[in-house]
């Protein structure tokens, strides 16, 4: 099926669609941030059930940004006709288009969730 | 440019060079963790050397090599390679190495203890040996024996100030209300110099301390020494500095170990003589410049909290000079 010929859902219209990898990346940096200082200020335990409880918000972030990757890349649809330029006033652009961003949002935020884990990984204390 | 004027930038490039020893250069490594350091800058640098080549490389090839254009597909190809999986590796593994040497920056210190207090502008110095009821206090240079890793308390009295001694290791804030913590592994003998890393007023840059490294056997001796009271005047002179010096009301702000000045608001003075530096960094103990201090110190250090004693005539002046010189 050609990708003029698909529905165009409101789903497909919406740029909060787009940035809700980055979102997530977002929340999960305040998470991690906010949840490591208190934890250590008010000596919570040791500091490796920080580093476990940190993987976890992680994984669960990753998850949820795959799964929007994948979203946003059937969206996108560049399997169907190989289209990465999105130039044109027409509905199918316009869905390619945010499909093509929010796809490539969602690797980026991929890849940043992993590196602000990556010190608690490495710190292994509070000091 | 012309080949010439390229040469001599080249040539000029090298005097940088003259920073990569010295006293205060992390670059030439006196401990543990300043070498890891060390090791990471060049690591990191190596790493930007090879990037720098592949790129000039690469434009090189495409302008002056083959300009023909690429295929849509290859161009493609290149920029994902380039653009997204070659940095994307090449960060992860850069951010993996520096990360994991922090652990070992951080590790907890098992031999002396020492409290670093940020003043306004000047380190107060406290030393804790085992089982000390009170500490030996000094102030403006840190001394640390050498083979066994010292833990180092950082506070700060009014405002932010950050410790650094970039010969012996990385820098750590010093901020009013908190107590910070690093802790140095000196490996080499010698003597260094740190300095203020954070803004914290008119005199920042004013504020700098010296440290010495000694072996366990001549630190011992040495805080033997420090913890002595103030030796006692030797020539008339520095005795009738003594008198102006308690006569002027110094001891109000200064303390002498072994004898009636005890106040703390200011450096402790107790063996300045012995000392490398005069007004964290700012001079020597040399008599011209302990004179030159007394009379001003804001000449010397804008917003010095200290006032001006040019009051005084200079005789007086030059004997409490003497005094405070002969305090070893």
């Amino acid at each position: 099926m050609a990708g003029r010929d698909k529905p165009d859902l409101p789903a497909h219209r919406s740029l909060f669609r787009t940035i809700l990898a980055p979102t997530v990346w977002a929340v999960h940096f305040l998470f991690v941030y906010g949840f490591s200082a208190v934890w250590c200020a008010k000596d919570w335990g040791a500091a490796g059930t920080l580093s476990w409880s940190i993987t976890a918000a992680t994984l669960l972030a990753l998850a949820l940004i795959v799964g929007l990757a994948v979203a946003m890349w059937r969206q996108w649809d560049y399997m169907d006709d190989n289209d990465y330029i999105h130039d044109l006033s027409t509905d199918e652009h316009r869905r390619e288009f945010l499909g093509h961003a929010g796809f490539m949002l969602a690797c980026l935020s991929f890849v940043a969730v992993v590196f602000s884990t990556m010190p608690a990984w490495f710190a292994g204390t509070c000091l | 440019m012309t080949r010439r004027a390229a040469a001599a930038l080249c040539l000029l490039s090298l005097l940088a060079l003259a920073a990569c020893t010295g006293p205060q250069s992390a670059l030439d490594p006196a401990g543990r963790d300043s070498a890891t350091l060390s090791r990471l800058f060049w690591f990191m640098l190596a790493g930007a050397a090879v990037l720098w080549a592949a790129m000039n490389g690469l434009m090189f090839y495409a302008w002056r090599v083959d300009p023909r254009p690429m295929s849509v597909r290859g161009a493609r190809t290149l920029i994902f390679a380039g653009g997204v999986v070659l940095p994307t590796v090449v960060l992860s593994g850069l951010l993996g190495y520096g990360l994991s040497i922090m652990p070992d920056q951080r590790a907890p210190g098992d031999g002396l203890r020492v409290e670093v207090t940020g003043e306004q502008w000047w380190f107060r110095v406290d030393y804790w040996p085992d089982g000390a009821a009170e500490p030996i206090r000094s102030a403006n240079e840190l001394v640390l024996p050498v083979g066994s890793r010292s833990e180092i308390t950082l506070k700060a009295d009014q405002v932010i100030h950050s410790f650094w001694l970039p010969s012996l290791g990385g820098k750590t804030d010093m901020i009013p209300g908190r107590v910070n913590r690093m802790s140095l592994e000196p490996t080499d003998v010698g003597e260094f110099r740190g300095q203020c890393a954070e803004f914290c007023g008119e005199s920042h840059a004013w504020m700098a301390f010296t440290a010495k490294t000694l072996s366990p056997d001549d630190f011992a001796a040495w805080l033997t020494a420090e913890a002595a009271p103030a030796a006692p005047p030797r020539t008339d002179l520095a005795r009738s500095g003594r008198d102006a010096f308690m006569a002027q009301g110094c001891g109000g702000c200064h303390a002498i170990r072994g004898t009636p000045a005890r106040g703390q608001v200011g450096p402790d003075l107790t063996h300045l003589g012995s000392r490398l530096n005069l007004a964290a960094g700012a001079l020597e103990v040399t008599r011209p410049d302990l004179i030159a201090w007394i009379t001003d110190p804001s000449a010397i250090k804008p917003a010095a909290r200290m006032p001006a004693y040019d009051h005084l005539d200079t005789g007086t002046i030059a004997a409490m000079a003497a005094y405070l010189e002969g305090l070893r």
